[in-house]
């Protein structure tokens, strides 16, 4: 065999041998039963959790131009583990893959502006709610189109893909048959949606309206309107951890009876969402 | 999953999905072919300017990666005033890269073909667009057909990338249900419907290999 040949085939081998090392290598921190296993670390005598974000979603959580968590939420859960005696680190992940990370034991929870939905409450248990909004209806300022024509089923309707936004226009517009299908466009994060109703392919964008206000600030975009949905947010946790889910309520009860939640409440412009 | 997901929610959720990539495919496919053979003839045979052309378009779109000509396509050409709708730009950059790849099977097995028919071609009195097209086409055509339908097989896995910039096809049809229901079975039944084209695709090509084949040329 030529030398070149057997040089190549040398390295290939050594690839898949590598690959299959990683493979096991990662077999052997998954628990026996095949269940997931938490990502909790246990760093000196304190217990480290990883909390899942979008990291674009201001002004919850947003990964900063250092690339640190920032945000709302992030804010509250780095008071809530200093109260209740943990730490945390943040990951920002895919929205629409978010539960399932969580699921699979890649996060020990969400907290990231998450509405509590019944098919999410399916597969996680939620805290007690800590923030209430409506969604936001944003068009360009040079548009006729007004928030009746919107609900009268006449606009191209852009949303992110797995947001509470995309879900009530599918329920409310499309189930209803004042849109077709073909009227609501899905992207993959928001900015998308932006830049394509600035582009002017979709007349409407819809998103929870502290965020919408966030993502449009700056651009000739207003929001014309708000739909009352009586959504509210909470802290997704998996089902079997419910000593976490106690620990995150009592952090919440805590962190909404004192002074820094009205701070927060003030820096991040969500006056008003509060239930408290 | 439980049957009634399965019947009521997932499979019709997908089936619209499956008319969108089948759409994709049919509306990029033959495009991805005719320039695809004009690029490689273009670089086999063309003068100058000709081949430099081609040979910059291939080598372009090669290095490009093809969700980022999608993203140039559809949120970057408004910048400049051209708006594609979402079909258009996933069935431009779908042609740009298929008939890239395609060029470089086409390329080689007209290569392939022996230099004497060209020349005997020409000594019969045929022009040389007459000797290609007649002569040297369908043969390397004909030896082209396996690595063509791999080019295929790819085109039907690179429909799945149209989702990004808006058009719900199979895998963003399953990914919105995936985002509503988290059942990670989305992912297998979407799966299967891909493996099953790709057969499809697999036996089709087969048989057209078979059927154009010319006795006493290719058999060994």
């Amino acid at each position: 065999m030529n030398t070149k040949i057997s040089g190549i085939l040398i390295i290939l081998l050594a690839l898949v041998a590598v690959s299959f090392a990683g493979c096991t290598g990662g077999e052997s921190v998954e628990s026996p039963s095949g269940d997931a296993l938490p990502t909790e670390q246990i760093s000196g005598d304190v217990t480290v959790y990883t909390i899942g974000i979008d990291g674009e979603y201001p002004p919850y959580s947003y990964i900063d131009t250092d690339g640190n968590a920032q945000g709302f939420d992030v804010d509250s859960a780095k008071w809530i583990a200093k109260n209740q005696g943990f730490e945390v680190e943040f990951q920002p992940l895919a929205w629409d893959g978010i539960i399932p990370a969580l699921l699979a034991g890649k996060i020990d929870m969400v907290y990231s502006g998450m509405t509590i939905t019944d098919e999410r409450s399916l597969k996680v248990n939620f805290s007690t709610p800590y923030l209430q909004v409506d969604q936001g209806v944003a068009f360009n300022n040079d548009s006729e189109m007004t928030f009746e024509d919107f609900m009268a089923g006449k606009a191209v309707v852009g949303a992110q893909r797995g947001t509470t936004g995309a879900i009530w226009t599918e329920e409310n517009l499309i189930a209803t048959g004042l849109i077709s299908a073909d009227s609501l466009k899905y992207y993959d994060n928001f900015p998308s949606v932006v830049t394509d109703l600035q582009n002017k392919r979709i007349d409407a964008a819809i998103y929870d309206v502290p965020s919408l206000r966030d993502a449009i600030a700056g651009k000739p975009m207003e929001i014309r309107g708000q739909i009352d949905t009586g959504e509210v947010y909470g802290i997704a946790i998996r089902k079997e951890d419910t000593e976490l889910l106690g620990k995150m309520n009592a952090g919440l009860d805590n962190l909404m009876d004192d002074d820094y939640w009205q701070e927060l409440l003030v820096e991040y412009k969500l006056v008003g969402a509060s239930p408290r | 999953m439980d049957a009634d997901f399965l019947i009521n929610i997932l499979l019709p959720a997908l089936w619209e999905g499956l008319l969108v990539t089948l759409k994709l495919i049919i509306l990029s496919a033959p495009f991805g072919l005719l320039f695809g053979t004009l690029l490689a003839v273009g670089r086999v045979y063309g003068g100058f300017f000709v081949n430099l052309f081609c040979r910059f378009f291939v080598g372009f779109i090669k290095g490009c990666p093809l969700i980022l000509l999608l993203f140039i396509l559809y949120f970057g050409l408004p910048s400049v005033g051209i708006y594609l709708s979402a079909l258009l730009a996933s069935v431009i950059g779908f042609i740009c890269c298929n008939s890239a790849y395609n060029s470089e099977y086409i390329r080689g097995a007209i290569l392939s073909v022996k230099e004497g028919q060209m020349i005997a071609a020409s000594a019969l009195g045929m022009t040389r667009i007459q000797a290609i097209r007649h002569v040297v086409l369908p043969q390397a055509m004909r030896r082209a057909i396996p690595g063509l339908s791999n080019e295929f097989i790819y085109l039907i896995k690179y429909s799945s990338l149209a989702y990004m910039i808006t058009l719900i096809e199979l895998t963003g049809a399953g990914k919105l249900i995936f985002s509503k229901y988290f059942e990670p079975d989305v992912f297998i039944m979407i799966g299967i419907i891909y493996l099953a084209l790709v057969t499809i695709t697999t036996v089709g090509a087969n048989a057209l290999e078979k059927k154009l084949a010319i006795p006493g040329t290719q058999g060994r």
